[in-house]
């Protein structure tokens, strides 16, 4: 009776701090279908701003009709989805290799990737600003995806995964008389499925979220991606006055990381947890 | 490794075999990772040696897309130009803030060595570290004289700080949100998501929200401060409150990644020494103490060193909640080099400073690295 007690207690407890822990998320969805001749006022109009009341849509459609949200949103689907689908593509067969084929130079080509991780896009942007300048492709979805590609993380998920593969399951295809390529693609990758849906899912997060190298590569307002987009026109005092439409591209920034997120939660956290511990 | 190529090849004699079955290893070795291996070299590694290539000229971002020509070798001129002064001097005094947190850190490795609990080679490592440090950071201009950047080392100083204030906000509540979920049941796998869903945005959505939370004029923290018959506290612009206010915002954006680490701790700490505990009397607090917290060194070690590693870069949040302001209160090195690079066209020094940067990085990579393979 005791520990049910204290059970119910704890959930509730946890169900205030959950509460409050939103508010910033709620918050700004509330504002989002709010009038903007209130917000100009007050953000704090029905229950703190929290009740969407008096209630509007008309941010939303404004959002649709006007400005450049929907352009930046395409971007961002264009960036992440290309990024994502490349670097499956370069993260699976060069995971392969260094688990699984033994090779002269594997270790050294280990090290070598593994000091990659020393080397995060802050400290590189620079030079690759002046190498895509020199190819003239700023303002290009080209650049904007592959410096990303070079990330080793990937590689080292796959890697780890592929290990965990016991061998009699490759044994026995090559007995069969199956080369490399069609063990790799008949055999591994349909049992990766797991580890590929959770590389799959980072990648596109991460993706979507990258601020520094599409604020330094775009410098052209149609070529933003919407998580530069929507610092630009933050920073940019006079569109307070449209806080309700400002509000709304930020939900819509969100919409799609939240949906995945929330259907692919198991993938999303077993890759944080498993990615950078071992 | 494995025995498929003994498998593939035994039923052909050596001297018969084409150069690619002979060879097959190293080629299908090298055919697989050649994809990510050439992308890798140009955009990752190449950029890295460009970058180091830069550091070592006056480069100007105008002068030399117009003339390729125009840059000049000036050697290491970019790198004294950011790290030192006029007339520099050194005392005993100076800076005695962080030399003495400097000169704890390494009473606490030699405690620790002492205790057994980490190697003497290590200690001597973080010793001869601790003491560079420490004689370096003594070095400040003199009477009359000046840095040559006067905001470089602020910006460091500000990012220092920002990391300590930001990474235990980070690790405790993570951690005792771990703890409080760590049950298998419905309610709990719904609050995890909830916890966790602030991680997901963006930054810049992130310091939308908090910039409009934080709003003295307009903002919900304003109005709860005011119907509690308090003045609004003004955040963003006040040079004490801006940092705290974008510190507040990045624990909010990043405990979610910390929590989810803990949970997967608590889940390898196996249950029968819970159980063995309880037969022997402990209560929650002792359990807490000699069996949760012991389980968790490690986790709790890569969770600060990964924080430190991420929050170090911290770029957007200045960038966007204050732009570096008020008075460069938060302003931070990443920024400092956005700055140098894209403001003010001296991309020669940006890239020194990114080298900087980069070994700051290093050193905390290769600590996690240690990490990692304590454990394999």
């Amino acid at each position: 009776m005791r520990n049910r007690r204290q059970y119910w207690t704890l959930v509730g407890g946890l169900g205030i701090a959950a509460f409050l822990w939103s508010i910033p998320t709620l918050w700004m969805l509330s504002l989002s279908l709010q009038p903007n001749e209130i917000l100009a006022r007050t953000t704090t109009y029905t229950g703190f701003g929290l009740i969407p009341y008096p209630f509007t849509i008309e941010n939303y459609v404004n959002l649709l009709s006007l400005g450049n949200t929907p352009r930046w949103f395409f971007n961002s689907l264009v960036v992440a989805t290309g990024m994502t689908a490349v670097t499956l593509v370069l993260s699976t067969t060069a995971g392969y290799a260094l688990a699984r084929i033994p090779f002269r130079g594997r270790g050294l080509v280990f090290v070598l990737i593994l000091g990659g991780l020393m080397v995060p896009e802050q400290v590189i942007f620079i030079p690759l600003y002046t190498m895509f300048a020199d190819w003239d492709l700023h303002n290009t979805y080209t650049a904007m995806i592959i410096p990303r590609l070079a990330v080793p993380l990937g590689v080292f998920l796959m890697m780890q995964f592929f290990r965990s593969i016991p061998e009699e399951v490759e044994e026995a295809a090559v007995l069969d008389g199956a080369g490399r390529w069609a063990i790799f693609t008949r055999i591994m990758l349909p049992l990766s499925i797991p580890a590929i849906t959770t590389l799959a899912i980072i990648t596109f997060l991460y993706a979507w979220n990258d601020y520094l190298w599409p604020l330094v590569s775009a410098q052209r307002q149609e070529m933003y991606t919407i998580t530069v987009g929507l610092g630009s026109i933050q920073s940019n005092f006079a569109q307070t006055e449209g806080l309700g439409r400002l509000m709304a591209s930020g939900v819509m920034a969100s919409l799609p990381v939240i949906a995945l997120f929330i259907i692919f939660q198991r993938f999303v956290i077993r890759g944080i947890a498993m990615g950078p511990t071992k | 490794m494995t025995s498929i190529t003994d498998a593939g090849t035994v039923t052909s004699a050596p001297h018969r075999m084409s150069f690619y079955r002979r060879h097959k290893d190293v080629v299908d070795g090298y055919l697989f990772l050649a994809p990510f291996l050439a992308v890798y070299i140009v955009f990752l590694v190449y950029p890295f040696l460009k970058g180091v290539w830069i550091s070592l000229h006056n480069w100007n971002l105008m002068a030399v897309a117009f003339n390729p020509d125009a840059k000049e070798f000036v050697g290491i001129k970019n790198y004294v130009r950011f790290l030192w002064g006029r007339d520099m001097t050194w005392d005993l005094t100076a800076a005695w803030m962080p030399r003495l947190i400097v000169l704890l850190t390494g009473c606490a490795a030699a405690y620790m060595a002492m205790k057994g609990q980490i190697t003497r080679r290590m200690a001597f490592v973080i010793g001869i570290g601790v003491t560079v440090v420490w004689v370096l950071l003594g070095f400040h201009p003199g009477e009359g004289g000046r840095w040559y950047d006067r905001r470089f080392w602020p910006a460091v100083s500000n990012t220092f700080v920002f990391v300590i204030l930001t990474v235990p906000g980070v690790t405790a509540i993570g951690l005792a949100l771990a703890i409080a979920l760590n049950r298998e049941t419905r309610m709990m796998t719904v609050y995890r998501t909830v916890f966790f869903l602030s991680h997901v945005l963006s930054v810049s959505v992130v310091t939308l929200i908090w910039a409009f939370l934080f709003n003295s004029q307009r903002g919900l923290l304003a109005e709860v401060t005011e119907r509690l018959g308090a003045e609004p506290i003004v955040w963003l612009t006040n040079p004490d409150l801006a940092m705290v206010s974008i510190v507040i915002a990045t624990v909010w954006w990043s405990m979610g990644i910390a929590m989810v680490l803990f949970l997967a701790g608590l889940q390898g700490i196996p249950s029968e020494r819970y159980e063995a505990a309880r037969l022997d009397g402990a209560g929650g607090w002792a359990l807490f103490r000699h069996i949760t917290l012991p389980g968790l060194t490690r986790t709790t070690t890569l969770v600060v060193v990964l924080q430190t590693i991420a929050h170090f870069q911290v770029f957007g949040q200045s960038h966007l909640m204050t732009q570096g302001g008020p008075n460069d209160a938060t302003q931070t090195v990443v920024r400092h080099i956005y700055q140098a690079g894209f403001r003010d066209s001296e991309l020669g020094e940006a890239a020194a400073m990114s080298m900087f940067l980069f070994v700051i990085m290093m050193i905390f990579a290769l600590l996690q690295l240690r990490i990692s393979r304590v454990e394999d």
